[in-house]
C-alpha cells in the first residue's frame, strides 16, 4: 500500500493531467478535493485511479466553493492537500483562496486555464493569469507558477507542495489546455533521489494540550473588528510575502545576453513558440532574446528588468488580451522601451505568428 | 527533420487512434512527439481533428500553421483541414468517402457553396444533392493521395480496421515513422484484445499492408 509511486527515473509519454496526477503522487500528496470542469477532470480521475493504490485519498465535493474550502480542512488536519480546477471553477475558488491567503494555508491548485470570458471555451487560453494571481478581496499574497509542458507540469507540481508548505501562502500550477490534454515526452523522477525533500506538513488545528499553558495559542482568524488590527495583519502578511518573493521567484531567459532589437516576452506553453522564433529571426539578421517569467506572481521584476533594460524594443506575446502585459508594464515602468504587444485571448500562437509579429513592429 | 501532421474525420473514424499511435511510434523511436486530439464542442458531433508533430530536436509549440501531411476522412474533415494546407503538403483523403469536384471545375463548386440558399431552393423533383455534397480538394498541395480506404474495409476486411488502412497509406507515402514502431504500437494498444483474438492481430496488419500497397510511391 505505501510504496513509493514513481522510483528512480524513467520516460514516459503522456497527457498533461495525467503527469499532474503522477507528480502529485511523488510529492507525497494526502488527498485531492475537486469537482469536474473540462479540460480538469482527467486529474481527478487519473488520480481517483492511482490513489487507492498508494493509501491516498479523493473527496468530490457538490462545486467548486466547497472544494476549495475543503483542500483549506485537509490542510488544517496537516494534510499535503490538493485541487484543480479551471475557467468558471476558478472563479468560484477565489473565496475560499482569499481565505487561504488571509490565514496562511499552503494550498496547491492547479489550473489548466481554459477560454473566458464565462463558459467560453473548453480548450485553451491565458487569460486566468489575473484571477490566479490577483483574485478574490486580497493582495494576491499568492505563489503563481505557469509551466510550458509536461516536464514543468511534473516538476512544479512537486514544488509547488514545498513552496506552498515552506512559505505557507496559497500556491498555483497554471497550465492550460493544451498542456492538460496532448501527450508529449518527459521524465518522471523519485523527488528524494534527486535530492528534494518534502517540507513536512503539521496540523493547524486540534493540537496537543491546553493554549496559552502547553503551548502558544493558535490564531487562524479571517475576521477582524477594527481597521488598526486588520491593517497591522495584512501588512504582516504583505512583509512576509516581499521577504519571500527573492527566494521564490523563477525565469528563464534565452539570448539576452548581448543587445537586443527586439525582446520576446512571453510565459507559459506561448514561451515555447517564442523560443521556437528566436532562430527564425536570426535567420532574418534580427537580434532577438527572450524573457519568460516562471513565477507570475511574485514576478521576477529585476531579472526582467535587466533583459528588457539591452533590448531596442519588447514584444509581448499572450494568450489574453493583455493580462501579462499589465504585470509587463509594472515591472518595467519607467523603463522607456517601445512595447509592441501580439494579444491573442482564447487562441494559440505559433512561432512563426511571433517572428511575423517582429518584423512587421520594426 | 520536423514533420507536422494534421488528421480529421467524423467522430468514430479513428483518427485519434492513429495520431496516437504516430506519436507514441515517435516517442519510442526516441523522437520528440507532441500529440494534441481536439476536445472542443466540435467532439460532440462535429469533426475530430488531431494534430501530431515529430521532431529530433523538442518541440516548441504545439500549434503549427501548416503542416506536411494532411489526412481528411470526409467532406467536413476537408474543409476544417484546407487552413493547414500549403504548397509543401502531401493530401491524403479517402476517395470513397469524400465527394471530391473536379479540381479543375473550382467554379461549379463555388457557386453552389456560395450562391444565398433561399434563392437557390430545388423543386423536389430535382436530386442536385451529389453536387451539393461535393468538396474542392485543396488544389494547392504538393501531393494529392485519394484512397478507397473505407469501400476496401467494408467489402475487404472488416469497417472496424477502415483507419489501420489509412495509416499504412500514410506510412508509405511519408515514412514518418518505421512501420516496426507502428507494429509494436499496435500491439501496445491492442495487445490485450490480440491475445484473447489472434484473428484480430491478422486483420490489423493485413489492414496495414493493404493500405501500404494502395501507394507506390514515396512523396
Amino acid at each position: 500500500m505505501s510504496e513509493k509511486p514513481v522510483t528512480g527515473e524513467r520516460r514516459v509519454f503522456m497527457t498533461g493531467n495525467e503527469v499532474c496526477a503522477w507528480a502529485a503522487l511523488a510529492a507525497e500528496a494526502d488527498i485531492m478535493y475537486g469537482y469536474p470542469i473540462t479540460p480538469q477532470t482527467d486529474i481527478m480521475q487519473y488520480w481517483t485511479r492511482l490513489a487507492p493504490k498508494f493509501g491516498r485519498k479523493f473527496l468530490q465535493t457538490e462545486d467548486e466553493i466547497s472544494a476549495g474550502f475543503t483542500t483549506i480542512g485537509g490542510v488544517l488536519a496537516g494534510k499535503r492537500a490538493f485541487s484543480a480546477t479551471t475557467g468558471p471553477g476558478n472563479v468560484l475558488f477565489q473565496e475560499p483562496m482569499s481565505m487561504a491567503e488571509m490565514m496562511r494555508i499552503p494550498t496547491v491548485v492547479i489550473i489548466p486555464q481554459r477560454g473566458g470570458p464565462s463558459t467560453a471555451t473548453v480548450i485553451y487560453s491565458q487569460q486566468e493569469v489575473t484571477m490566479t494571481a490577483f483574485g478574490g478581496n486580497g493582495e494576491g499574497f499568492r505563489i503563481v507558477y505557469s509551466t510550458a509542458g509536461h516536464q514543468d507540469l511534473y516538476d512544479y507540481t512537486i514544488k509547488a507542495f514545498n513552496t506552498a508548505w515552506k512559505y505557507r501562502f496559497p500556491t498555483f500550477v497554471l497550465g492550460d489546455g493544451y498542456q492538460a490534454k496532448m501527450r508529449e515526452p518527459l521524465t518522471i523522477y523519485d523527488p528524494a533521489q534527486r535530492g528534494i525533500q518534502m517540507v513536512k506538513t503539521e496540523p493547524l488545528v486540534g493540537l496537543e494540550g491546553t493554549p496559552g499553558r502547553d503551548r502558544p495559542t493558535q490564531y487562524l482568524r479571517n475576521t477582524y473588528n477594527t481597521e488598526e488590527e486588520l491593517y497591522e495583519v495584512v501588512m504582516e502578511i504583505a512583509r512576509d510575502f516581499e521577504k519571500a518573493a527573492p527566494e521564490i521567484v523563477e525565469w528563464q531567459d534565452f539570448d539576452t545576453d548581448k543587445e537586443m532589437d527586439v525582446l520576446i516576452l512571453a510565459h507559459g506553453v506561448v514561451s515555447r513558440s517564442a523560443q521556437g522564433a528566436l532562430p527564425l529571426l536570426r535567420e532574418q539578421g534580427i537580434r532577438a532574446g527572450h524573457f519568460r517569467p516562471i513565477t507570475l506572481r511574485p514576478m521576477p521584476e529585476e531579472q526582467m528588468r535587466r533583459a528588457a533594460a539591452k533590448a531596442k524594443r519588447i514584444l509581448v506575446v499572450e494568450s489574453a488580451y493583455g493580462q501579462l502585459l499589465k504585470l509587463v508594464q509594472q515591472s518595467l515602468y519607467g523603463l522607456a522601451k517601445p512595447i509592441d504587444t501580439l494579444l491573442r485571448p482564447g487562441a494559440g500562437v505559433t512561432a512563426e505568428e511571433i517572428a511575423d509579429q517582429v518584423k512587421e513592429g520594426r | 527533420m520536423a514533420i507536422r501532421m494534421v488528421l480529421a474525420g467524423e467522430g468514430g473514424q479513428g483518427v485519434q487512434i492513429i495520431a496516437n499511435i504516430l506519436a507514441e511510434s515517435a516517442n519510442a523511436e526516441g523522437k520528440e512527439a507532441i500529440y494534441i486530439p481536439n476536445f472542443g464542442v466540435e467532439q460532440r458531433g462535429g469533426v475530430s481533428i488531431a494534430f501530431v508533430q515529430i521532431d529530433d530536436q523538442r518541440i516548441n509549440s504545439p500549434k503549427f500553421p501548416k503542416a506536411d501531411i494532411v489526412v481528411a476522412l470526409s467532406n467536413r474533415a476537408v474543409n476544417r483541414t484546407r487552413q493547414y494546407v500549403d504548397g509543401r503538403t502531401t493530401f491524403i483523403y479517402d476517395n470513397s468517402l469524400v465527394a471530391a469536384a473536379e479540381i479543375g471545375a473550382k467554379v461549379m463548386g463555388i457557386q453552389a457553396v456560395e450562391a444565398d440558399p433561399r434563392s437557390q431552393r430545388q423543386t423536389e423533383a430535382v436530386d442536385d444533392s451529389k453536387k451539393r455534397d461535393q468538396v474542392e480538394l485543396p488544389g494547392e498541395a504538393a501531393n494529392i493521395i485519394g484512397i478507397p480506404a473505407n469501400d476496401i474495409a467494408k467489402n475487404e476486411l472488416h469497417p472496424r480496421v477502415f483507419n489501420i488502412i489509412v495509416l499504412g497509406t500514410l506510412l508509405k507515402a511519408t515514412e514518418v515513422v518505421p512501420l516496426d514502431r507502428i507494429k509494436e504500437a499496435i500491439e501496445e494498444k491492442l495487445g490485450d484484445k490480440f491475445a484473447k483474438n489472434q484473428a484480430l492481430r491478422e486483420l490489423n496488419y493485413k489492414a496495414l499492408d493493404k493500405g501500404m500497397s494502395l501507394v507506390d510511391r514515396l512523396v
